[in-house]
């Protein structure tokens, strides 16, 4: 009688976690993440920013106010407890936004990550670590994505490697409203750039400038991928961090808009080294991110 | 016997199980694993950029001598550069200028 119910109780447990990992595996089935290219390419460039997620706890107020301000729209992907939307534009998927709650007495800062491509994600996770990263998501595929991994660099900046299964994002000058730059702001620039350089084998450059602090261009395959800058000194409360801009028409229109969409200017419209203006804005939620213009005529002539 | 051959397959069962929520990410922060998007320290300010606080790209070509665009790295003063600077007058290069075919 005992060994009977036993038995029963064991194929009981038995079929309750079939039915589990059943679900477990549908529901990562379902997790399908746009290919960054398509059809696929065989062009790959390390070290440039070819994706962004927002982290945000109000997917629907962060794709009415990126839509209002960028005429992005989103295509959804909900899989378990995942709502992610992944950002297109013209078409195409420039980024994506993943709702997380902040459970009720916490305080975090929605933000944006930074995606650098690699063609070694493997390699990369571990020259990263030998130089002082950490490991705060290790590596995971997505089926038509690639690999990918979350890191921090040696002074904390969170970013993210991204070795794609399709290629990365051929070089052209981004559209208005995609991503036009990324700017990584430390402690120590030149400490951070030797990392960055150390991992993406980027060539780093110099830039003398009028503040005193260390500003240098990181570039890869001849173009400027980035840049590592010394924190601005005009805060007490700094940390290191990435920062990415969008491609505008008009920083100071854009930035008034913001503002009407219930965003705020945190760096105020001003003119940056190109001759373009730039600007660091917020949206509702608080996450920062920038927008620079960039004319035709500031890259009318090919460098290669 | 019988509660034997049950407790093996209940204990098969269970590390199939362990194992696929490794494969699958599933219990990992509750998000099916997925491995992007993550809130920044909260309270620090992104601001305060003073004058000559210049963070985005050179135009094209620019080999101007007196703005120094070269790679000769200087770092901190009286500090060799922490990186391999680029050789020395290289200009630094810009963003991609063609534009994509629509």
């Amino acid at each position: 009688m005992t060994c009977t119910y036993r038995w029963r109780r064991g194929l009981a447990s038995l079929l309750a976690a079939a039915l589990m990992l059943g679900g477990a595996l549908a529901r990562a089935a379902d997790f399908q993440l746009p290919a960054l290219n398509s059809p696929a390419s065989d062009e790959h460039h390390p070290g440039k920013m070819v994706w962004a997620d927002l982290a945000t706890p109000d997917l629907a107020a962060a794709e009415k106010f990126y839509g209002a301000l960028f005429g992005w729209t989103f295509q959804h992907i909900r899989a378990g407890e995942v709502s992610y939307a992944v950002v297109l534009l013209g078409g195409r998927p420039i980024g994506g936004i993943v709702e997380k709650p902040i459970p009720a007495g916490q305080h975090q800062q929605p933000a944006w990550l930074t995606f650098l491509a690699t063609n070694n994600i493997d390699d990369g996770k571990k020259v990263a670590v030998a130089h002082g990263a950490k490991v705060l998501r290790d590596i995971k595929s997505y089926p038509l994505r690639g690999r990918q991994c979350v890191l921090s660099d040696p002074e904390g900046a969170v970013f993210a490697l991204l070795a794609s299964s399709s290629g990365d994002t051929p070089d052209y000058l981004p559209a208005t409203g995609d991503w036009i730059w990324s700017s990584l702001h430390a402690k120590d620039a030149g400490t951070e750039a030797a990392f960055y350089q150390n991992l993406l084998g980027y060539d780093v450059f110099d830039q003398p400038s009028d503040d005193g602090l260390e500003h240098v261009i990181l570039s890869t395959d001849n173009y400027a991928r980035a840049s590592a800058n010394d924190l601005a000194r005009g805060s007490a409360r700094r940390h290191s961090h990435w920062l990415n801009f969008v491609r505008v028409e008009n920083a100071a229109e854009t930035s008034a808009k913001v503002a009407a969409l219930g965003g705020r200017v945190l760096v105020e419209p001003r003119v940056d080294r190109h001759g373009g203006m730039v600007a660091v804005l917020a949206d509702p939620a608080g996450a920062p991110f920038g927008v620079m213009e960039w004319s035709e005529s500031d890259t009318k002539a090919e460098p290669k | 016997m019988k509660t034997l051959r049950a407790r093996l397959m209940v204990a098969a069962m269970a590390s199939l199980m362990l194992g696929a929520c490794a494969v699958t990410g599933v219990g990992v922060e509750g998000d099916v694993g997925y491995v992007g998007g993550y809130y920044e320290p909260y309270g620090y300010d992104y601001g305060g950029w003073g004058v000559g606080y210049r963070v985005g790209p050179g135009r094209c070509c620019d080999h101007r001598d007196d703005h120094g665009d070269h790679g000769v790295g200087r770092g901190r003063p009286g500090h060799a550069p922490a990186y391999r600077p680029a050789p020395a007058g290289r200009a630094a290069p810009s963003i991609p200028g063609r534009s994509r075919a629509r």
